[in-house]
């Protein structure tokens, strides 16, 4: 493991009219790596972005910068640079002159302050737009001139503040392939904010999830995917169908009123579960298979898969995502692998979560 | 940044201290004087007793009344078949153009215009109604007041009519208004705030034009402001002035909170519930 | 079809109001007779008048000093005060600062006059030059903050902070973003403040002293001694001048908004060509 680029310690944020935006917030950056900060609007995802960018300050905890304290470095001071949601372009200037706005700042040279723009324009792929008005600038071109703007300053760490979210859809998904790409390309630690579970799955190395000033869970998008920490966490991220249950042993778990095998261990017997079973994970049969069986309500058609909603005898509604559709009012039975069963403990803390979780993969 | 910004920020509250605060202290401490420099209420006695003040503020709201009603009248059609109009921008630079021009020429082009030889009686004798005394009279000063006047109740009214949503009065025609309802009942409605800041912008000028009064109403006409000009410059009463001037200040808030957009506060109101 | 007649002939009515006494103004400043009543012919000799009225000249450049001295000062305070307004947290302070900025602007102009001279007066200041000075940059701070403020409210803060991430420090910001951002706001305000202090007579007229006369004052003292075509080539002169200013004024503004497209054009042209 790299030596951390960035690291926040017990960071807290509290406002004047005593409303807590963080509250210990323990993070760690290694260089080269993207990272995302995944959350709902309010979370305060873009908070911890303002923190380390130096917009704002921290009520306490320590923020490092390859080991240095800077909770007091003025933003002008920080090797970052930011990306900003709406673009921050500066509308008095043009596109060469803002991406040069740094750059004329550090009193470079003139001509290498042109070659290293034209250098940041042609690698978000808008060569020839130098001397362009930012009016006249679609809102993906902006976008780009932004992005160019921030890396010419070759900053260790881009901050990116929801930067795809005023983007059409087409656009969005364009631009998380470029995005992903840039960074492989300039090797620099990318922290993106997103309340977008797709575009943080799809783009990164690690995700952070926040809700209301905490960070849930951290991790690698398939293990945040697989292994939810949380009613939260598993409702954000990916859809799910989530349902009471009850451990009876290792191994074993109880909901709906049967007993399945599953693939989670370490809890206290008879303890109150909750469990998650992923739509895809669910795959559709004849009743008399069925591990469950369910009367099919509505199927929606939704391009790469149907999109059908059952309901089984005790009410539960189901999610099914499935590849043929079904005919409605049917009876189906649905099949899972134990490894799809997902249990998730009521209250436990991330680090529980990953201790529990080392322990019983190791058998 | 912080230090720097109140460093930079000094003049303006000087001046804030010095020009806005101080003088109507001043002009206030002033009124409660005599001319021996005495605290007294004697102004204020001499004004609420004296019947000559008393129809002089009368007659100087009245003229301001009439002032404002006859340039609202003119101002609103105008304004409203402006908004009609292609090129805008150009013809509203020739409604303001003669803004620019120094107010005391116009009323200096009116002593020509209105005197006894002038071209307006001239055209009265041509066609047979022989030559008036015109100058020095009350409808000249209304004239040339309202002259003066309208192209400031123009600008608010446009920009009113302007910023309205056509989309509303399609809404209403679609809905089956006629014209004029469509005018009464939304038009109109929707632009009174520009009604209102037009009225501001003339009503309270018009309590105090007092180079007019002296230059086309001939002393006819006297307003709170040629009392207080008279006071100040003339016979060297700077506490009775000063308590005109007061009496003018109060008009003026009274003015200010009858045209203040009701809709605005209306609006605060919400705000302060949905906290 | 009638209607549009109608809209058409009651604004060419207007105008023609709004423009008649000025024309006939500027007319009669050719005339050779010496009154604004009978035209018996064509002369320049009302000009030449003018222009070799020495007192006059004094009184215009006095005039012009004034508007350029003052609208200059005001604009620096006034939009450091609308920098300083637009930068308060509290909404309270806020509005009572804008309610106090605008004191000035919906005073009548005599209360302004009457109060500046019991306030110089009162400061021991003597009347002339320093005093309508001082008046003229006094009521015209709170046009140029109104006209400066709703630029530096449409300012995004993020650009504020894209200044600061990019390495500027607060002159930088300052000087680099906000002042090029607000510039429309400061240009507008300049403008009318220097058209303010051109315009203004009343306050002029009572906190100006025996010895300083700007051309307001002027006018209205020979205004009151009865006609005299000198004042009716004066009208045209001025005329002549806002019309300068407002076609300044108007080409200023497509300047700055064309010099850009021009510049892209040629950029365009560079890489079409390479």
């Amino acid at each position: 493991m790299a030596a951390p680029i960035i690291e926040l310690q017990g960071i807290t944020k509290t406002y004047d009219d005593g409303f807590t935006a963080l509250s210990n917030i323990n993070m760690t950056i290694e260089p080269g790596k993207f990272y995302s900060l995944l959350g709902p609007s309010g979370s305060g995802k873009t908070t911890i972005l303002r923190l380390i960018a130096g917009f704002t300050n921290a009520s306490s905890g320590a923020i490092l910068f390859e080991g240095q304290k800077i909770n007091d470095l003025p933003a002008n001071q920080r090797k970052v640079n930011t990306v900003f949601q709406n673009y921050a372009l500066f509308p008095h200037l043009d596109v060469f002159e803002n991406v040069a706005f740094g750059l004329n700042l550090q009193k470079r040279p003139k001509a290498e302050i042109k070659k290293r723009v034209l250098d940041a324009l042609k690698l978000v792929q808008l060569p020839g737009y130098a001397n362009r008005e930012i009016s006249e600038l679609s809102g993906g071109q902006q976008q780009r001139v932004a992005i160019a703007r921030a890396i010419v300053n070759e900053p260790k760490v881009l901050l990116l503040d929801e930067p795809l979210s005023a983007l059409d859809m087409k656009l969005r998904q364009d631009m998380q392939y470029e995005l992903r790409e840039l960074q492989q390309r300039l090797k620099i630690t990318f922290i993106f904010v997103t309340h977008d579970q797709e575009e943080a799955l799809a783009m990164s190395d690690e995700i952070f999830v926040v809700n209301d000033g905490k960070i849930l869970q951290s991790g690698t998008p398939v293990d945040i995917y697989d292994e939810p920490i949380n009613h939260f966490v598993a409702n954000f991220i990916g859809e799910s169908n989530i349902l009471p249950g009850e451990m009876l042993a290792d191994y074993q778990v109880e909901f709906v009123g049967k007993t399945f095998e599953c693939a989670d261990a370490g809890m206290k017997p008879n303890e109150k579960v909750e469990v998650v079973l992923r739509p895809e994970d669910l795959d559709v049969t004849t009743a008399e298979q069925g591990k469950l069986v369910v009367t099919v309500d509505t199927q929606l058609f939704r391009g790469d898969h149907f999109e059908i909603i059952g309901i089984d005898d005790d009410g539960n509604e189901w999610l099914i995502h499935s590849t043929n559709p079904v005919r409605g009012g049917k009876h189906i039975g649905l099949t899972f692998e134990p490894e799809d069963i997902h249990v998730m403990r009521f209250g436990e803390k991330e680090a529980d979560f990953d201790a529990r979780l080392e322990q019983y993969e190791e058998d | 940044m912080k230090q720097s910004k109140r460093f930079f920020m000094i003049p303006y509250f000087i001046w804030i201290g010095l020009f806005v605060i101080a003088p109507l202290v001043l002009i206030l401490y002033q009124s409660l004087t005599n001319t021996q420099h005495q605290f007294t209420l004697q102004n204020y006695a001499t004004y609420g007793t004296s019947t000559t003040y008393l129809h002089m503020s009368l007659n100087s709201l009245w003229y301001a009344f009439l002032i404002t009603a006859i340039t609202l009248l003119i101002s609103y059609p105008a304004a409203y078949f402006l908004s009609k109009l292609k090129h805008q921008q150009l013809w509203l630079l020739l409604i303001i153009l003669p803004t620019w021009i120094n107010l005391l020429l116009k009323a200096y082009a009116f002593i020509g215009l209105l005197s006894r030889t002038g071209s307006v009686n001239q055209f009265l004798t041509f066609v047979g109604i022989g030559p008036q005394q015109l100058l020095f009279s009350d409808a000249s000063f209304l004239l040339v007041a309202t002259y003066i006047e309208i192209p400031f109740m123009i600008l608010p009214i446009y920009n009113a009519i302007v910023e309205l949503n056509p989309a509303l009065i399609n809404a209403s025609r679609d809905l089956g208004a006629t014209n004029w309802q469509t005018f009464r009942r939304v038009i109109f409605p929707l632009t009174i705030s520009g009604v209102k800041a037009g009225v501001q912008a003339v009503f309270i000028p018009s309590l105090s034009l007092f180079m007019l009064t002296r230059l086309i109403g001939g002393n006819r006409v006297i307003t709170l402001g040629t009392a207080i000009e008279e006071h100040f410059m003339t016979t060297m009463n700077w506490g009775m002035g000063s308590t005109i001037g007061v009496v003018l200040i109060v008009m003026m808030f009274i003015i200010m909170a009858l045209t203040n957009d009701r809709r605005k506060k209306r609006r605060e109101v919400n705000d302060d519930e949905e906290n | 079809m009638k209607k549009i007649k109608f809209s058409s002939v009651y604004l060419v009515l207007v105008f023609i109001i709004l423009y008649i006494p000025i024309f006939y103004l500027i007319f009669y400043s050719f005339n050779q007779g010496g009154n604004m009543n009978h035209f018996t012919g064509f002369t320049w000799a009302h000009y030449q008048e003018l222009f070799s009225d020495k007192r006059m000249l004094v009184i215009v450049l006095d005039t012009f000093l004034i508007a350029i001295l003052s609208s200059l000062f005001a604009t620096i305070i006034g939009t450091f005060g609308a920098l300083g307004i637009a930068g308060r947290k509290s909404q309270r302070t806020k509005s009572a600062l804008l309610t106090l900025n605008n004191v000035l602007m919906v005073s009548p102009d005599v209360i302004i006059g009457a109060s500046f001279l019991i306030l110089f007066s009162a400061l021991g200041i003597g009347l002339g030059f320093g005093s309508v000075l001082l008046s003229h940059i006094a009521f015209s701070i709170p046009i140029v903050v109104l006209l400066v403020l709703p630029k530096v409210n449409e300012l995004d803060p993020a650009l504020l902070n894209a200044a600061q991430d990019l390495g500027a420090t607060n002159w930088q910001t300052f000087s680099r973003v906000i002042v090029p951002y607000i510039t429309p706001g400061i240009f507008s305000g300049f403008f009318m403040a220097f058209t303010y202090s051109l315009d203004d007579f009343a306050v002029t007229f009572f906190v100006t002293g025996n010895g300083f006369t700007t051309l307001s004052v002027e006018i209205y003292s020979r205004a009151r001694q009865g006609i005299s075509l000198e004042i009716n080539a004066l009208s045209a002169v001025m005329f002549l001048f806002s019309l300068l200013l407002v076609v300044g004024y108007y080409f200023v503004n497509r300047y700055s908004h064309s010099r850009r497209q021009k510049q892209r054009r040629h950029a365009k042209s560079e890489v079409t060509l390479s």
